[in-house]
């Protein structure tokens, strides 16, 4: 009879450790395999020898690469879905190829679940070797001690290559970079042609005239379309965008120079009223809960006349209302007065190394090699538009320029292009700060948007009450 | 040579409750011990070094008005899901206890809800609740009953009742179930010589069906209550608190001030406190329960 | 008269109660129904045409969208296998302990019922930092087997609570009986009391399993590969940040909740025999 029992007991310890030993295997998983079959050999071994060519320019702090690349890294990254996932394990799978003795593991993360993973992985002790991360949460990155500089790979790759402001905007207060853009983009108006058309307007300039035609689109299509939602869900900082977007078009920022939280200044004040009076008559009410991807939805579907947001909407809309591709098209924020250029928000997505790495010499050869044109212009193609390069020779480079979508959408280009040499991301006009992650991430800004929607509190009030809690924050985090 | 056999005896007797013993403690003990450490420190999640701040962490929670708003939602959500998924799950019960054909084929359609992981509960309600192209809302517009669409998970007037339906669409089968089981119990003979001394239905119910299964709906009661008043799951996946902090629970409170403002140690101070309110909640579940058994016995 | 009276009212009462069921019924089926057409329908009609209930094309692309891009097959098994053990070892370890705590240490037992109400109690928050921390030091974060121990904590107070509960309604007498036929504790608990239980165990299995296999905070944390996660945090991962496919998400949907929906008509009958008719006898 005992023997009956230790066999239960002992199925049970089994399977617990079946549970933890058959998790060697996976991983390189299906699609990674049919990604990788596409690539071709030949391009990934051209791309090889151009990497090795530019690391020999670096001169000697380069040595490792001499030696064979040997071990594990972990790279987590929030594309979930689609060509750019594709894209990145092809890349992935290419460099092992070439390195016979490296393992990269990718894995995936939504964006709201990464914030979870790798606050909670540096209390535990468990975050990835590499990493891309959002703009605002680099310098807290830095902060907790979590991330290297990584000027050394800056300098193999070619300083000189890359645009000036997102190298700059991701040097800390030490004079080190710690993260390198891996592609950028920025918040253009994003408009319908079609309803434009339909209503007899002009591309709007001011802000007047932008929420004349929001209402004129609103009116006239009885609730099918929305003039312009205004996404104020605290599951996301998309409220804090559209202020800042208000703010920025004054050439005005969300903080002040010593980095206080400024959302008392007239213009921000103004921002805060044009967004609530926009909400109540251009919007649909659901908008208060909207998260960027609600959001986007609902302009991909054609039912949101305008939107800000980057040349991700293309895709979006072909994925979702292919029909609807003619008549899409963006345009420069509008602005206060009508002229001078609106500072823009500018999203250059960093890629970060993380200093419990035990393998920084791969993470660099990796990031080194992702930037080779055969593997960096297909990553970007996979959201053409969307991705813009952070490398200026691609901006030229024939083979980028060959893609439909870039060739159809010529304006879009144009205008995003000219934004991303305007702006830095939100509330980092005075360089990166702890102050500018809080302000973009804490849900301060999207509370109080919340609180004067649905209480009535005054729009004074409500900022001076949001300020007081930033301000809190602020001094929390020191 | 029988003492030798009475040791061996409580060996294996003691043999009997380690297992359990081992993991209650070794896996309970040091999580609470350190999150109740942590509530009097200043510890930040991302940082290594923190120092005692004392009682700071509770002195600010308690003075914090979201916090107690937080807390008021939270009784409100727990009390009003209980009672609906107690009302739902006795009421469905009942008639499934009284019904001859088909009942197997209604329990089947019944516990249907309580298949669906918190995600995908939320995924599809989300869809059919969507305030643009969700089917239900479109539905109540084209049936005339609203003008527009009603945003039932993101207006101030809709998203807290509509999470708790959602929650007693979940609830319900697990109370269902198990009371139908207790109804199963109950002696019929009981209710036949009842039914012979001229007793209406509602007199034989509070006489004999209530009795005997009070025991049972009492404990489904705590074991629920303890549930929900922790839950974190559905509302953080379906309105993450909002809009406003409409929705925001106890437990989302310390999940947003734990990650998302970092403040380990005030987020434990604020679970600290939860833990507590619900030892004195359930402490007078128990007293009742106690009396109930004392009456039965 | 009475009888007459009666038959009159047990014919309302049945009519109220059928209609009341389906009512209930159509609200319980609903969401799942809902989520298999919209999953089948093409892309615009999901959204074009909310209040259509048939879809006017039946598309599988979605579905293909769903195991091309994510390894759902490693996911399910994923939850099962961890589901699976920690119910089998929660359930193993609480009968034990339960049996153990009645019989031989009844006084021990009133204090013990009480500590593991309190646990039960703790709030799941509270303990997830505490738990990744110390699953980093041990070098079981992003690990399977670190994840059955974190829900074995969690799964262990409650059933055995509730097992206790069930151990009191075996006669003392049976297992008397036994010891005179020379049976050891062992033999007594295996032969006599396991089956006299066996309906109640069943059920707190499967109210173990099914907690687990929902849970999905402690997951999201203790998991970061892919290939490990469970389908719960793998379904939370669709949600992307710039495309939201409502007909892949519930074509995703579709494909984790239409195996438990099938398992529970399976098992419907074993949920019945009830968890709480143990849980009043302790």
């Amino acid at each position: 009879m005992k023997k009956r029992i230790s066999v239960i007991l002992m199925t049970a310890m089994l399977t617990a450790a079946l549970a933890a030993c058959s998790s060697g295997t996976g991983s390189g998983t299906s699609q990674s395999d049919a990604a990788a079959s596409q690539a071709d050999t030949a391009a990934s071994v051209a791309a090889d020898t151009s990497a090795t060519a530019e690391t020999t320019d670096a001169g000697e702090t380069e040595q490792p690469a001499e030696s064979e690349l040997e071990g594990e890294i972990t790279f987590w990254h929030s594309f979930t879905q689609g060509p750019r996932l594709e894209n990145i394990q092809a890349a992935a799978d290419a460099f092992m190829t070439d390195h016979p003795k490296v393992k990269i593991n990718i894995e995936t993360y939504s964006w709201g679940d990464f914030y979870t993973k790798w606050t909670t992985g540096l209390a535990s002790g468990n975050v990835p070797d590499m990493s891309t991360a959002r703009a605002g949460e680099v310098v807290e990155m830095i902060n907790a001690d979590a991330i290297i500089p990584l000027d050394d790979l800056i300098d193999s790759i070619g300083r000189d290559r890359f645009y000036e402001s997102p190298i700059q905007e991701m040097t800390y207060t030490d004079g080190q970079c710690y993260a390198v853009p891996i592609y950028s983009h920025a918040y253009v108006m994003w408009y319908r042609k079609d309803l434009l058309e339909k209503y007899n307007l002009d591309v709007p300039k001011t802000w007047e005239e932008f929420n004349a035609a929001a209402t004129a689109i609103t009116e006239g299509e009885n609730g099918e379309v929305y003039g312009c939602s205004v996404p104020m869900g605290t599951n996301d900082n998309y409220a804090t965008s559209f202020l800042d977007v208000y703010v920025g078009s004054a050439r005005e920022s969300l903080l002040t120079q010593d980095r206080k939280p400024n959302l008392t200044s007239q213009t921000a004040l103004d921002g805060i009223q044009f967004w609530v009076d926009m909400y109540h008559n251009n919007s649909p009410a659901d908008s208060i809960n909207f998260n960027t991807l609600d959001q986007a939805t609902l302009y991909y579907q054609g039912k949101n006349a305008f939107d800000f947001n980057s040349g991700f909407h293309i895709g979006g809309v072909e994925s979702n209302t292919p029909d609807l591709l003619d008549y899409i098209d963006c345009a420069p924020i509008p602005t206060p007065s009508g002229d001078g250029n609106p500072d823009y928000i500018v999203n250059n997505m960093p890629m970060v190394v993380w200093k419990n790495s035990e393998h920084p010499e791969i993470c660099k050869a990796f990031i080194e090699y992702f930037y080779s044109p055969d593997r960096y212009i297909p990553f970007l193609h996979s959201v053409p538009v969307g991705m813009m390069p952070a490398l200026k020779e691609i901006t030229n480079d024939p083979a980028f320029l060959e893609n439909d979508t870039i060739k159809k959408y010529q304006n879009a280009m144009e205008t995003i292009s000219n934004a991303l040499s305007h702006g830095t991301y939100t509330a980092m006009e005075y360089g990166p700060c702890v102050e500018a992650g809080i302000l973009a991430n804490q849900r301060v800004i999207e509370g109080m948007f919340q609180d004067i929607v649905l209480n009535g509190t005054p729009v004074e009030d409500a900022a001076a009450a949001a300020e007081a809690q930033l301000l809190e924050l602020f001094s929390a985090a020191e | 040579m029988p003492v030798k056999r009475k040791t061996i005896s409580s060996l294996t007797s003691w043999l009997f409750v380690l297992p359990a013993l081992l993991v209650v403690v070794l896996l309970m003990l040091y999580p609470v011990t350190s999150s109740i450490f942590y509530s009097f420190t200043n510890k930040n999640l991302i940082k290594a070094d923190f120092r005692m701040i004392g009682l700071d962490n509770y002195k600010a929670i308690l003075t914090d008005n979201t916090f107690w708003t937080a807390f008021l939602t939270n009784l409100k959500w727990t009390a009003a899901s209980l009672l609906g998924q107690l009302l739902i799950g006795f009421s469905a019960a009942l008639a499934l206890n009284r019904i001859k054909k088909g009942s197997g084929i209604y329990r089947t359609l019944l516990i249907i809800p309580w298949a669906f992981p918190s995600i995908v509960l939320a995924f599809s309600w989300k869809w059919i609740l969507n305030g643009v192209s969700g089917f239900l809302p479109n539905l109540l517009v084209k049936l005339g009953i609203c003008d527009t669409t009603p945003q039932f998970l993101s207006s101030a007037a809709l998203a807290f009742p509509t999470l708790v339906f959602l929650n007693i669409w979940f609830g319900a089968p697990l109370m269902m179930v198990n009371i139908l089981s207790a109804l199963q119990t109950v002696p019929q003979d009981q209710y036949e010589s009842a039914r012979m001394d001229g007793a209406s239905p509602l007199q034989s119910f509070v006489h004999i069906t209530f009795p005997h299964i009070r025991m049972v709906v009492g404990l489904l009661v705590v074991l629920r209550t303890i549930w929900v008043f922790n839950s974190f799951d559905i509302i953080y996946l379906i309105t993450g608190g909002g809009p406003g902090s409409i929705t925001k629970t106890v437990p989302i409170y310390a999940y947003d001030t734990g990650w998302g403002m970092r403040m380990l140690g005030k987020s434990s101070a604020v679970t600290v406190l939860l833990l507590l309110s619900l030892l004195f909640i359930c402490s007078m579940y128990f007293k009742l329960l106690n009396r109930w058994e004392k009456e039965n016995a | 008269m009475k009888r007459r009276l009666h038959s009159r009212r047990g014919w309302l009462g049945n009519t109220i109660s059928y209609v009341y069921l389906t009512v209930l019924a159509i609200f319980a089926v609903f969401p799942l129904l809902w989520i298999i057409l919209s999953s089948v329908k093409e892309k615009g009609e999901l959204t074009q045409n909310p209040t259509a209930i048939l879809p006017q094309s039946v598309t599988w692309e979605n579905f293909r969208i769903v195991f091309e891009q994510l390894n759902f097959g490693t996911n399910i098994k994923n939850s099962i296998i961890i589901a699976g053990s920690t119910t089998l070892i929660a359930i193993v370890i609480s009968s034990l302990g339960a049996y153990g705590v009645v019989r031989f240490f009844p006084r021990f037992g009133k204090l013990m019922t009480r500590v593991l109400i309190t646990t039960y109690m703790f709030p799941p928050i509270l303990l997830a930092v505490p738990y990744a921390i110390i699953m980093g030091r041990i070098g079981m974060m992003n690990n399977r087997a670190g994840l059955v121990i974190v829900y074995l904590s969690i799964s262990v107070p409650y059933a055995l609570w509730l097992l206790v509960g069930f151990i009191h309604t075996v006669p003392l007498e049976i297992e008397e009986a036994a010891r005179v036929d020379g049976a050891n504790k062992l033999q007594v608990f295996y032969k006599v009391v396991l089956p006299i239980t066996a309906p109640g165990i069943v059920a707190v299995a499967i109210y173990t399993f099914i907690n687990v296999w929902n849970e999905f905070l402690y997951s999201l944390i203790m998991i970061n590969s892919s290939s490990k996660m469970t389908i719960a945090v793998a379904l939370r991962s669709l949600t992307g940040q710039e495309v939201l496919d409502w007909g892949v998400m519930m074509a995703a949907s579709t494909i984790v909740v239409l195996p438990s929906v099938i398992f529970f008509m399976l098992i419907q009958k074993r949920i019945a025999g009830g968890l709480a008719q143990g849980a009043v006898k302790s």
